[in-house]
């Protein structure tokens, strides 16, 4: 089915996870599809491919041991549920069995970040610090719903294992119009041009960076936003190409631990490539275990909200150099 | 459903053959045990020993010429710590060289270490070691059989220690519950875990009322008994059936060689040469008493 949604449109990621696995599901006859019970959204590719679909019920373990016994025999399994779960409950069997052996493992799923009202047990806020320590795991983070079914398309054609995060995935911001940008794993999504200062950000907090942009874009502040979707590998030439094009000065805004996610990613990058920046600020989550609230509420509570990015933002273009 | 069988019926050993290959399998372990520098989960080697030459010269069907035949039954060492035991019983059936283990075994570069890797070593069919991840993997090979029509075995070999793994148990209802008659555990029941004895800090028992509980056909025998364990393989049902099968093999720990048998010093270890020769003549004295 054609996407015909638009940017600014809301649309359902999960959605997309359902049609496109379906869409998948038809071109290549080794894909399957399990679940540790969180299978709504798999409905069609269930219903479609029954013999290929599993729902192992509360079980993560075993739904990822199964994934890679399946991989090990040529097919290509997609696992889907909660990611809180998923990576660190299946922790072991993600490193142990997909990614020591190279596995084509796709591990798909929502509750990344501070989303979802759920309480610390349901958000994952450790989670890219996790999946991007793994040898052979490649690691997204995706904001625009549409984008979804796009990085699950190249990733059939991936030799080992990719980790892919979404927020809730109920109501998503179509960010870009589809075509708007080449979408390619690995390579980082210039989502808004500019030259004083460049925001990184990836996943459901990419909206929120734009519009940062935009309300500093009023006081005649020209912010590039771009979308790091791919943490791992990173887009290494992307950073050092904003390092000089806007004037050293970075904001990375995350909906993840503020240590260990994409700030560390880059500052690393940024550190082994000798350069140097003007400004450079993290906003993310700090070391607490936040509470229950609305997914903008806690942002702001927590120090990474839309008012904190604009702020922070300021400070960096503003920095003496 | 009739199995694709990989060899003809007269090549396979009779249940002496057999016991002359187990004899041989422990030779060579000690052997490896006294003159390698580290350490050699010998204990749980030697308890598995019956088990693996019964399954990898009668049981399996495995072309060691043809090592990705997707006709062949699948093996996953559950109890990864016994991959030297894999290692020799697959060189005496011809997959591997023996001097090629014995040279290198846990060698920088070497193929052959303490835990199976797929990725260094083709022909195992999994890179195991962390205990309670060979039964998920098994079940998801059973299901990829199933779904492709085939008719091949998937055989997971576990340690009872290790089945304090929820992860196993995990398995055992994803088996049940996908109906993989394709599906075989083999136990090796030896009763010790590294530090302790089965029932001292954990309760097994009843041990195959809990397999069964969990729905699978449940096959007890002595696993040091070459003859109940092919009559066990032959009892396996077919492989379009839908129920998965456990073997509960009762084991000893160290089997064979007095002083290690029972004994919690011989988890892992090394053999000197004093020692390797007590152990093979402990090894030989014990093969006597069995023979008469």
């Amino acid at each position: 089915m054609p996407v015909t949604f638009t940017f600014g449109e809301m649309l359902s990621a999960r959605s997309v996870i359902g049609t496109t696995l379906a869409e998948l599901g038809a071109e290549h006859e080794n894909l399957w599809v399990l679940t540790p019970d969180i299978g709504a959204t798999l409905v069609e590719f269930r219903d479609t491919y029954p013999d290929r679909f599993l729902d192992v019920g509360l079980a993560e373990q075993v739904c990822v041991g199964i994934a890679a016994g399946l991989a090990y025999d040529g097919n290509i399994p997609v696992v889907s549920g909660m990611l809180p779960f998923l990576s660190m409950r299946a922790l072991e069997q993600v490193r142990t069995d997909v990614c020591y052996p190279n596995l084509p493992v796709k591990i798909i799923g929502t509750h990344g970040g501070l989303v979802g009202n759920g309480g610390s047990t349901h958000y994952a806020v450790e989670d890219l610090a996790i999946m991007c320590s793994l040898t052979n795991m490649t690691v997204t983070s995706i904001g625009d719903p549409l984008m979804v079914g796009e990085i699950l398309r190249q990733s059939m054609s991936m030799r080992g294992p990719i980790y892919i995060r979404l927020a809730v995935g109920k109501k998503d911001m179509v960010l870009y119009e589809p075509g708007e940008h080449e979408v390619r794993i690995g390579k980082g999504i210039v989502a808004r041009e500019g030259t004083d200062a460049t925001i990184f950000t990836h996943g459901t907090v990419v909206a929120q960076a734009l519009q940062a942009a935009d309300e500093l874009a009023k006081d005649g502040r020209s912010v590039r936003v771009v979308d790091m979707f791919t943490l791992k590998p990173i887009d290494e030439d992307l950073i050092a190409q904003c390092a000089e094009e806007t004037d050293g000065r970075f904001v990375v805004l995350e909906d993840h631990l503020a240590y260990g996610g994409l700030a560390s990613r880059i500052a690393d990058v940024l550190a082994d490539r000798g350069i140097h920046l003007t400004a450079f600020e993290r906003l993310g989550i700090p070391q607490v275990y936040a509470g229950f609230g609305e997914d903008e509420e806690l942002r702001d509570k927590h120090g990474y909200g839309l008012d904190a990015t604009i702020a922070a933002t300021r400070r960096v273009i503003a920095a003496q150099s | 459903m009739a199995r694709t069988s990989l060899r003809s019926a007269e090549d396979r050993p009779s249940v002496e053959e057999l016991e002359d290959l187990a004899f041989e399998l422990r030779s060579k372990l000690l052997h490896l045990c006294g003159t390698y520098e580290g350490a050699v989960h010998i204990g749980g080697d030697l308890s598995a020993a019956d088990i693996f030459t019964a399954l990898f010269h009668y049981g399996l069907e495995v072309d060691p010429s043809d090592i990705a035949n997707p006709e062949r039954d699948r093996f996953v060492l559950s109890k990864g710590h016994a991959a030297v035991c894999m290692y020799i019983t697959m060189a005496i059936r011809g997959f591997f060289s023996y001097d090629g283990i014995v040279e290198t075994y846990g060698k920088l570069d070497s193929a052959y270490g303490m835990h199976p890797c797929k990725v260094q070593l083709p022909g195992v069919e999994a890179s195991t070691g962390s205990l309670g991840h060979g039964l998920p993997l098994a079940v998801g090979m059973a299901l990829g059989a199933r779904h492709r029509g085939e008719d091949h075995r998937v055989v997971c070999l576990l340690g009872d220690g290790e089945t304090g793994e929820g992860s196993v148990w995990e398995a055992a209802m994803a088996a049940r519950s996908n109906e993989l008659g394709n599906l075989v555990a083999f136990i090796d029941r030896n009763r010790q875990l590294m530090t302790s004895f089965a029932e001292e800090r954990v309760v097994f028992e009843p041990y195959a009322d809990k397999w069964r509980a969990f729905g699978w056909n449940v096959i007890e025998t002595d696993g040091h008994d070459m003859a109940k364990l092919v009559a066990a393989i032959d009892a396996l049902p077919a492989t379009d059936s839908d129920r998965p099968t456990v073997v509960i093999a009762e084991t000893v720990k160290g089997k064979g060689v007095d002083f290690m048998e029972h004994n919690l010093a011989w988890h892992a270890g090394s053999l000197g040469a004093a020692d390797l020769e007590r152990a093979m003549a402990s090894l030989e004295a014990n093969r006597k008493k069995e023979t008469v």
